[in-house]
């Protein structure tokens, strides 16, 4: 394993020597690639997804214009900019309830609403996923793990740059009285998918 | 329709097989000099000094080059290898710095390294 240790130490070394050579040219400041992390840590990602769902759990009236009114419910949520406007804008929210499953699949993935939602797996994009998802929606989410009884309908949706779908998931018994950080906290990439339930930390 | 850089960079490189590792909707970055690598090269088309179309191709071509030599589930793979390959060269060919300094610059730093240890 000595080469994969020089390796490491070897890549860590360039990669500081390229900053450092850029930075001292003025090219680039330490500050700038900060803030190219940072947009990906704490501006956009699955928890801005999971903040709407927590608030939709707490405030009916909320979760009333998510539905009716994706986009504005979104502009709601004081996001930071650039993300309502771009992505939010042709989202539409489907909730799931007991007679009904949602499940959303992407042919065009660059339209997924990844600021709000997360960045997908990997099987997302694959072409034997979405046409199997198509087909047969509820073997594919029993592989997940997902047992959805005959009594609930399983509606599939494709993300297309008209439409960018996300689900609203269930809430799980035993959250009465959480706060809207606790309920945030639990929502998954996958459950907005509607690939899982959200479920209680045990 | 206003779509920051790192959006619009990021969002070209979903579902294609140069997309970045992620975990549970983030991006996954295993060792800090990853995010650092990736930082710079978003950083450094978002002013400018390339076009993005022109690093993800210089991704695409240094992830070809490996598969051309190893299995596909050969264990040594690395994604972020490949970035910091392309990032390099590209970094290089835009002349924004010369080889030699990167060299000697990466050089001091190993010698550095071996010091502290």
């Amino acid at each position: 394993m000595t080469e994969n240790i020089d390796r490491e130490t070897y890549s860590a070394a360039r990669v500081r020597a390229l900053e450092s050579l850029l930075i001292e040219k003025g090219i680039i400041t330490g500050e700038t690639v900060d803030k190219v992390i940072e947009f990906f840590e704490k501006d956009m990602g699955p928890f801005n997804g999971a903040k709407i769902v927590a608030k939709a759990w707490v405030d009916p009236a909320f979760k009333q214009r998510l539905l009716e009114d994706t986009p504005s419910a979104i502009a709601e949520m004081n996001f930071p900019r650039g993300m309502a406007g771009a992505e939010g804008e042709h989202m539409k929210a489907v909730e799931n309830t007991p007679a009904v499953h949602n499940l959303i699949v992407c042919t065009m993935c660059s339209c997924y609403p990844w600021p709000v939602l997360g960045l997908p797996p990997y099987w997302f994009k694959d072409p034997t996923f979405r046409a199997r998802a198509i087909r047969e929606p509820r073997k594919v989410l029993q592989e997940f793990g997902l047992e959805i009884p005959e009594s609930t309908q399983v509606a599939v949706w494709d993300t297309s740059a008209q439409i960018r779908w996300f689900v609203l998931p269930e809430r799980p018994a035993g959250t009465e009285g959480w706060t809207e950080e606790q309920l945030a906290a639990i929502v998954t990439p996958e459950a907005m998918q509607g690939a899982a339930k959200v479920k209680v930390p045990a | 329709m206003q779509v920051k850089f790192e959006q619009f960079a990021a969002t070209s490189m979903l579902g294609s097989e140069d997309a970045p590792p992620r975990s549970n909707g983030e991006l996954l970055f295993q060792r800090p000099w990853e995010g650092r690598a990736f930082g710079m090269a978003i950083a450094l088309s978002k002013k400018g000094h390339y076009e993005w179309e022109d690093f993800r191709q210089g991704l695409i071509a240094s992830i070809a080059e490996w598969e051309a030599t190893h299995c596909k589930d050969d264990p040594d793979w690395d994604y972020y290898q490949r970035w910091l390959l392309a990032l390099e060269r590209l970094a290089l060919e835009s002349n924004l710095l010369n080889p030699a300094e990167l060299e000697q610059r990466t050089a001091e730093l190993l010698a550095q390294e071996n010091q502290s240890v």
